[in-house]
C-alpha cells in the first residue's frame, strides 16, 4: 500500500535486499552448524560448565572464521563491514536457531569499539583480532564490594614502578572470572586522587602472578561470576587503554556502547519464553483461566513494545544519533518486560511452582534457571533504581537527588 | 527500516500544536468544559481544523483530501489529545474511514468532500448499552426493508451529526449502514458524562431508514474498531505526554523541605517509570497505525497491544499529574482534571484494557476451549 506520494521517509519494517540475503546465508550456514543435539531443551544444563564453556567458545570461534562475527565492524579489523541492521539480524538469527550464547560479549560490545576509538595501532592488532576468534576471552573489571551502581568509590589503585603499575586490589561480579584470560579493568593511577579523577582503563592477564579468582555461586546454583583478587600484579603501563589518568572517560565512552545494541535479539529469546511458558499453561490445563490469561496478555503487550522501542532505537542508531541517556529507557524497559514475564511463569504453575517436573512430560529446569536468572537482570548493568534516576536527572530534566 | 515520524509528520504535528496554542488554548477549553449544556462544538475551531485540512487527512486525493494514511491521522489524534481538544474531529474521521473503506463510489462522492472540508459532521455508533466493541456488543438491527431497529449508547456528538455511521445485524450479517442524522425514527438522547471535552448521547432507532454501506462486513467492522482503537490510542498517548510534562515542570519548581519535590526519589523514580511507558506507548501506536495502513499480519495484536498501553500510560501519567500537583491538583480551577477525565473516558472507548488483553490472550495463546 502505497501512502504518500514521496514514497520515501515514511515507516518501513523492511530491510534493505543486501541485509536480507545476509540473513539468508547467515540462516543457512547456522542450519548446517548448530548440533540439532544442542537445540534440545536441558542440553546446556546437562553439561558440566566448563565443558559447555568450551563448547561455547569453540563454536563462537567457528562463526567468527566462517565470517560471522563482528558484523558491523569495520573490515580492517576483522569485521564485516555491515549495517547496525544487519547486526541486528544476526542477533534474532541466533536466538531463532538457539546458537550458542556468546562467551565474549564483555569483550565484544565494550572492549572492541573502545580500542578502535581510542586504542593505540599496536592495541588494534593485538586485541581486537584474537578476541574475536576466542583465542582471548575477555572480563571486564568495574565493580568492587563497596563500589557497584557507585562505580567512582572504587579502590583498587595501582602504584607505578618504572614502567609498570603495581596493583593492588579486588573486583567482584566478574562475568567468566574463572574462564577468561584477560581483563579490562578500572584502576587509581593516581595516589591520592578520588572519585572519577586519577583512573586508568588497564588491560590484565589473568594468569599474571598476583591475580587470584574465587567463583561466585549465584543464587541460581551456577557460577558464572567470580571475585578477583589483585596482589602486588605488575602491569605494564603500556597496557593501559585511553589515556593513563583518563580512565573515567574511558569508561564513560566504553559504557556508551552498550547503546548501540538493539533490543531485537532479547525480544527474540524472551518471545520464544512466552510461548514456551504459554505451553506450560496449556500442558497443566491452565490455558483457559481468564485471569491468567490476562497477565500473560500484559506481559506480551511489554515483550512487543520492546520490539517496536528497538525498531526505533535501531533506525536511530542507523541514522547516526545519540541515544545518550535514552538508553536508560530500553534497559529498564527490557529488564523489567523479562522478569515480569518469568513472574508470570510462577503463576502459571500455581500450586505446581515448587516443581521442576510437575507432569512426567514437562520438564522446567531450562524455564527455572531462566526464571532465576531474571532476577539478576534488573541489577547488573546499572540496576532499575540507577537507571530511574539517570532518566529522571538526564532525560526529564528533575533536579539531583540528594 | 525507518520507525519513526518523518520530518513531516513532525511538522504536522507542530502545526496542530501551534495552531491550538494560538487559537484554542486550555482557557478555551475550559468555557467548553464548564457549559456541559452547549453542544461542545466551538465553530470557529471546527472552522479552522476544515481548512487546516485535519479532516481529510485519510480522504483520498480525488475526493478532495490528502490521501494518507492512519499513520498521519494518528499524529493529529495525539496533538488533540495534547491540548484536550473538544469537538467531533475523531467521530467524523472514523464516520469517514467507514465510508471510504466499505461506501460505493456514490457514497464516497457525497460525503468524503464535506466531511474532509469540515461542511459535514459525522460520527460512529457502534455499540448498545452495557456492551462491548465487537459483533456482540451491537444492539441494533436492519430489518429487511433496510430500516434500523434498536439503541446505540455513548455516541459522540450525536446531537450534532447530520450523518450517522451505524453498526447493525442484518440479513447478511453485521454491516455499517448510513443513516441521515434527522431521519425520522432516531431520538438522540443527550447523556451527562464527566468528560467535558466530548459530548455524549444514546441513540434509538425506531424504524429508521438507513443504507447499508456495500462492502461493510463483519471483517470491514471489526478494522473500523482497531482504527477507532488507534486513533483512542494516539489521543490517550498525547494526554499522557502532556500529563507527564507538566508534572516535571511543575515539580522542578515546588519547593518543599527546602528542595525541588521532583529531587525526592519517591517522585523522581515513578516519574521515570512514567516516561519509560509513555513512550513505549508511543512507539506501540505508530506501529499500529502503520500495521493497519498495510494491512500487516499482526495488525490485530498491534492494535490490541498499543491500546492497552496507552489506557495504562494515560491512566497511570493522569493520576500522577493530580497526585503531584499535591492539593492543588485536585481543585477544579486546575487543568489536572481535563487529562484525567479524557483519559479516563477513552480507556474505555474502543475496547478496555481487559478487552484488549482478551484479544491479546486470544491470539497468542489461543481460544478459550
Amino acid at each position: 500500500m502505497r501512502l504518500t506520494t514521496d514514497g520515501v521517509d515514511r515507516v518501513d519494517l523492511t530491510y534493505p535486499p543486501e541485509a536480507e540475503e545476509f540473513r539468508a546465508e547467515l540462516r543457512a550456514w547456522l542450519a548446517a552448524s548448530v548440533p540439532a543435539a544442542w537445540t534440545a531443551p536441558g542440553f546446556w544444563g546437562s553439561l558440566d560448565e566448563d565443558a559447555a564453556f568450551d563448547l561455547r567458545r569453540d563454536w563462537e570461534r567457528g562463526k567468527a572464521l566462517a565470517g560471522f562475527g563482528g558484523i558491523d565492524w569495520p573490515v580492517e579489523y576483522g569485521g564485516r563491514g555491515g549495517t547496525p541492521a544487519m547486526a541486528a539480524i544476526a542477533d534474532e538469527e541466533l536466538v531463532r536457531a538457539r546458537a550458542p550464547r556468546s562467551v565474549n560479549t564483555l569483550g565484544l560490545t565494550f572492549l572492541a569499539p573502545t580500542v578502535m576509538a581510542v586504542g593505540t595501532s599496536a592495541q588494534k592488532t593485538e586485541i581486537i583480532g584474537p578476541m574475536l576468534r576466542n583465542e582471548v576471552i575477555w572480563c571486564q573489571g568495574f565493580s568492587e564490594p563497596d563500589a557497584g551502581s557507585d562505580l567512582a568509590a572504587l579502590r583498587t589503585h595501582g602504584e607505578r614502578d618504572g614502567d609498570v603499575f603495581v596493583v593492588n586490589g579486588q573486583k567482584v561480579w566478574t562475568t567468566f572470572a574463572g574462564r577468561g584470560d584477560r581483563i579490562f579493568t578500572l584502576v587509581r593511577t593516581e595516589p591520592g586522587s578520588s572519585r572519577h579523577r586519577g583512573l586508568s582503563l588497564l588491560l590484565v592477564d589473568m594468569r599474571a602472578p598476583g591475580v587470584e579468582v574465587r567463583p561466585i555461586r549465584q543464587l541460581s546454583g551456577v557460577s558464572e561470576f567470580g571475585e578477583v583478587f589483585f596482589t602486588d600484579v605488575r602491569v605494564p603501563a603500556s597496557a593501559c587503554v585511553g589515556g593513563l589518568g583518563n580512565g573515567w572517560a574511558t569508561a564513560m565512552l566504553l559504557l556508551s556502547f552498550e547503546r548501540g545494541g538493539s533490543a531485537l535479539g532479547q525480544y527474540t529469546a524472551f518471545r520464544r519464553a512466552y510461548d514456551q511458558i504459554v505451553d506450560v499453561a496449556r500442558a497443566l490445563g491452565r490455558d483457559g483461566d481468564p485471569v491468567l490469561r490476562d497477565r500473560l496478555a500484559a506481559r506480551l503487550v511489554e515483550l512487543e513494545c520492546l520490539r517496536y522501542h528497538a525498531l526505533h532505537v535501531l533506525t536511530e542508531v542507523e541514522r547516526g544519533g545519540d541515544l545518550g541517556a535514552a538508553s536508560s529507557v530500553t534497559k529498564l524497559q527490557w529488564s523489567q518486560a523479562y522478569q515480569g514475564l518469568f513472574e508470570t511463569f510462577d503463576e502459571v504453575l500455581g500450586a505446581d511452582v515448587a516443581l521442576t517436573r510437575p507432569l512426567a512430560d514437562l520438564d522446567l529446569t531450562d524455564l527455572r534457571r531462566e526464571s532465576f536468572w531474571t532476577r539478576s537482570v534488573t541489577i547488573w548493568g546499572g540496576s532499575s533504581q540507577v537507571q530511574r534516576s539517570i532518566v529522571a536527572e538526564r532525560v526529564l530534566g528533575l533536579p539531583r537527588g540528594s | 527500516m525507518f520507525f519513526a515520524l518523518t520530518d513531516e509528520q513532525r511538522a504536522l504535528a507542530a502545526s496542530v500544536r501551534e495552531l491550538l496554542a494560538d487559537r484554542f488554548d486550555l482557557s478555551a477549553v475550559r468555557a467548553v468544559f464548564t457549559d456541559p449544556a452547549a453542544d461542545g462544538h466551538p465553530p470557529d475551531l471546527w472552522k479552522a481544523i476544515g481548512e487546516q485540512g485535519w479532516l481529510s487527512v485519510c480522504v483520498p486525493v480525488e475526493h478532495g483530501g490528502l490521501g494518507l494514511g492512519l499513520l498521519d491521522a494518528q499524529v493529529v489524534a495525539r496533538e488533540f489529545g495534547a491540548g484536550v481538544v473538544p469537538g467531533p474531529w475523531a467521530a467524523t474521521v472514523l464516520a469517514g474511514e467507514a465510508v471510504r473503506r466499505c461506501g460505493g463510489p456514490e457514497q464516497a462522492a457525497t460525503v468524503l468532500g464535506p466531511l474532509g472540508a469540515g461542511d459535514l459532521v459525522a460520527t460512529v455508533a457502534l455499540r448498545g448499552p452495557g456492551g462491548g466493541f465487537g459483533t456482540d456488543g451491537v444492539a441494533v438491527r436492519a430489518d429487511e426493508a433496510g430500516h434500523l431497529h434498536g439503541v446505540a449508547s455513548g455516541v459522540e456528538y450525536a446531537a450534532i451529526a447530520r450523518l450517522l455511521v451505524v453498526a447493525a445485524e442484518g440479513g447478511a450479517g453485521i454491516g455499517l449502514y448510513l443513516v441521515d442524522g434527522g431521519a425520522p425514527g432516531v431520538v438522540v438522547e443527550p447523556r451527562a458524562g464527566f468528560d467535558g471535552t466530548t459530548r455524549l448521547a444514546a441513540l434509538t432507532f425506531t424504524g429508521a431508514p438507513a443504507t447499508r454501506l456495500p462492502g461493510s462486513d463483519a471483517a470491514a467492522f471489526a478494522d473500523l474498531l482497531r482504527r477507532g482503537a488507534v486513533l483512542a490510542a494516539a489521543d490517550l498517548v498525547g494526554v499522557a505526554r502532556v500529563a507527564l510534562g507538566r508534572t516535571v515542570a511543575y515539580d522542578r519548581e515546588r519547593i518543599q523541605f527546602g528542595r525541588p519535590v521532583g529531587a525526592f526519589q519517591a517522585l523522581a523514580h515513578h516519574l521515570a517509570d512514567l516516561h519509560v511507558a509513555v513512550t513505549m506507548a508511543e512507539h506501540a501506536v505508530l506501529y499500529a497505525a502503520h500495521a493497519i495502513d498495510t494491512d500487516a499480519p499482526d495488525a490485530d495484536l498491534a492494535t490490541a497491544v498499543a491500546k492497552s498501553k496507552a489506557n495504562q500510560a494515560a491512566g497511570d501519567a493522569t493520576a500522577a499529574m493530580i497526585q503531584y500537583h499535591g492539593g492543588t491538583g485536585y481543585t477544579w480551577e486546575h487543568d489536572t482534571h481535563f487529562f484525567y477525565k479524557r483519559a479516563k473516558r477513552l480507556i474505555g472507548a474502543f475496547g478496555d484494557t481487559r478487552e484488549h488483553h482478551a484479544r491479546v490472550a486470544h491470539l497468542t495463546v489461543g481460544p478459550v476451549r
